[in-house]
């Protein structure tokens, strides 16, 4: 068990209409770590994330998050430890990217000036500050995934849930906003389905597949060549740097 | 644009005291300055039919019609926030046409000692009611939260077949009797007594009270289902809450007013164009303006054929039309 756990999962099985998407999973991701989901779609990757920001409720196992048991907590209590970056619809006539940011700190209660000085610091990270005032259904995909990004920034919980965050991002933006959550030292699991990113930010990597954790360990060697042939249906490996991917891709039926 | 607020809502504020103060001293009768100065300041000089018609007619029928366009924009605001939709309103979940069905069959077929002693107000809360609980009953899948999308669509379904039945009851009904059903259709405020305003206001100032207090929760819940989650907000039972606002609200303007339509659906959007989305400034701005647009519809339908009245929901429907048109053509840009 390693020393100082910030968010633990123990055995956790979640359902989805029935049936069974995440199966008898556990995991620890100690204090100022950053642990990765990776797999193929259909995994399970984002319905256990899901239960972890509690949008799905598991039918069994526990969720502890900085000592504090999941179903013991307030959601707000919760919400104010374990922040989200998730894909979600909404309905943004008539709010701004500002609004947007605000809402976040808005169920935190702050004080007005921090609040502003946090909202102001994390639209300038984002790269928002000129289009503050827009429309936020003006926003293209990739500005309105910032502004998510920002507004998550501004929360700045102890623990970051982060579901596809470079989701719609250039490759700068990419960077910058995940080196700077690296640089806030806070605990971080997330999905990506960029192996590279994994192994730039990863401590320690969780491969899933059918719902399970089949192989977990350091970036580099979870993403095998094994790996990737079996779950990935893809030749190739990581050389050097890089990962390498070798020869035409076998469609999936193949 | 909710630095605007400051300033806008002082004026719409000003704009509705003006008409609710227009709607109590111009009617159909037809009133000298003089008489009026003395009937709203009890004067013994005060002419007493005059001062009956005042008091206990237009007063009375002002505070109601502006309570009920203040409780649709209110609900209309909240529908559209819980179901993310633009054009989702109060009646969504089949209540006008629940309310329609109810009060059709009783002035049709009732005989008259009944609907005298329940009132066709209170039985068309109650079909109201019956079809909200057939669309809320329709939108459960088990084993998944509830589905914005489902909602709308069983609203749509339960719609429709009461929108059938009271065509049907139309149809075969005494020609005297639907004559009497189709009035009660087009909706209007005429004969609202003092008796029918506390509850709308204790209602309104509830519900009021209740949404300002969740505009943080109401926020969040714009921006998705799962983020709004993830910010600690119990959406499932946020909803659940909105729509026995909306019930309760609409319930009540339908069963004081009949159907008034457009008010839930176009104001929210009015208000929102004018001041953005934040639910804190969103939700008074709404609703002062539903209440001074059904105000001054109401008073055009007292005046415009005076002294025969025009039905309130027919001519706000024909008002409502152009203003919605120029509303959908921002939407097209926000949305």
């Amino acid at each position: 068990m390693p020393s100082d756990p910030a968010l633990t999962i123990e055995n956790l099985a979640v359902h989805v209409g029935g049936k069974p998407y995440v199966r008898d999973v556990s995991l620890t991701v100690p204090k100022g770590q950053i642990h990765g989901l990776i797999g193929p779609n259909g995994a399970g990757k984002t319905s256990l994330l899901r239960a972890v920001y509690r949008a799905e409720r598991p039918v069994a196992g526990n969720i502890a998050a900085l000592g504090h048991q999941l179903t013991d907590t307030p959601f707000k209590d919760w919400a104010a430890m374990v922040g989200a970056l998730v894909q979600s619809a909404g309905l943004l006539a008539g709010l701004t990217a500002t609004d947007i940011v605000e809402i976040g700190l808005a169920v935190l209660n702050l004080d007005p000036d921090a609040a502003a000085s946090r909202r102001d610091a994390a639209l300038d990270l984002a790269g928002l500050t000129d289009k503050a005032d827009q429309p936020a259904s003006a926003l293209s995909g990739g500005e309105l995934q910032r502004c998510y990004f920002a507004q998550l920034l501004a929360r700045d919980p102890d623990i970051y849930i982060l579901d596809e965050p470079t989701n719609h991002l250039d490759l700068h933006y990419q960077l910058v906003l995940l080196d700077e959550v690296q640089r806030r030292g806070k605990t971080v699991l997330m999905t990506l389905h960029d192996l590279d990113l994994v192994r730039r930010y990863c401590d320690r990597v969780y491969l899933m597949s059918h719902g399970q954790i089949v192989d977990q360990g350091a970036p580099d060697a979870v993403i095998s060549r094994e790996n990737l042939k079996r779950h990935y249906m893809v030749n190739g490996e990581v050389s050097g740097d890089a990962l390498r991917i070798e020869g035409p891709v076998p469609r999936a039926s193949a | 644009m909710t630095h605007r607020f400051p300033i806008l809502f002082p004026l719409v504020l000003l704009l509705l005291v003006a008409v609710a103060v227009s709607g109590v001293l111009w009617g159909t009768a037809q009133i000298s300055w003089a008489d009026r100065a003395a009937i709203l300041l009890r004067s013994d000089d005060a002419p007493k039919g005059l001062s009956l018609i005042v008091w206990q007619w237009r007063i009375p029928r002002v505070l109601a019609v502006g309570m009920i366009g203040a409780g649709l924009a209110l609900a209309g605001a909240l529908m559209q926030t819980a179901l993310r939709n633009p054009m989702a309103d109060p009646y969504l979940m089949g209540l006008s046409s629940g309310a329609s069905a109810a009060a059709v069959a009783a002035i049709i077929w009732l005989p008259k000692s009944v609907t005298d002693s329940f009132g066709v107000p209170a039985i068309a809360f109650a079909g109201a009611a019956c079809a909200f609980l057939m669309t809320l009953g329709l939108s459960q899948r088990r084993g998944h939260p509830m589905d914005p999308l489902i909602v709308i669509l069983a609203g749509v379904a339960v719609s429709l077949m009461f929108q059938s039945l009271t065509a049907f009851f139309l149809y075969i009904g005494d020609p005297h009797a639907t004559r009497n059903a189709i009035g009660w259709l087009m909706g209007t405020a005429a004969g609202t007594e003092w008796a029918e305003v506390p509850l709308l206001a204790i209602a309104l100032v509830l519900f009021a009270l209740w949404s300002l207090r969740h505009s943080n929760a109401l926020d969040a819940t714009l921006l998705g289902e799962e983020r709004a989650q993830s910010m600690g907000i119990r959406t499932g039972r946020l909803r659940v809450m909105i729509f026995t606002v909306t019930v309760v609200l609409t319930g009540l303007a339908v069963s004081v007013a009949g159907i008034v339509g457009f008010v839930g659906l176009i104001v929210p959007h009015m208000a929102r164009l004018l001041i953005g989305a934040r639910h804190r400034v969103l939700l008074p701005m709404a609703m002062v303006v539903g209440a001074t647009v059904l105000i001054a519809v109401d008073l055009m339908c007292r005046m415009l054929l005076a002294p025969e009245e025009l039905p309130l929901g027919v001519l706000l429907a024909l008002l409502a039309a152009p203003p919605f048109i120029f509303i959908l053509r921002g939407l097209r840009r926000a949305i």
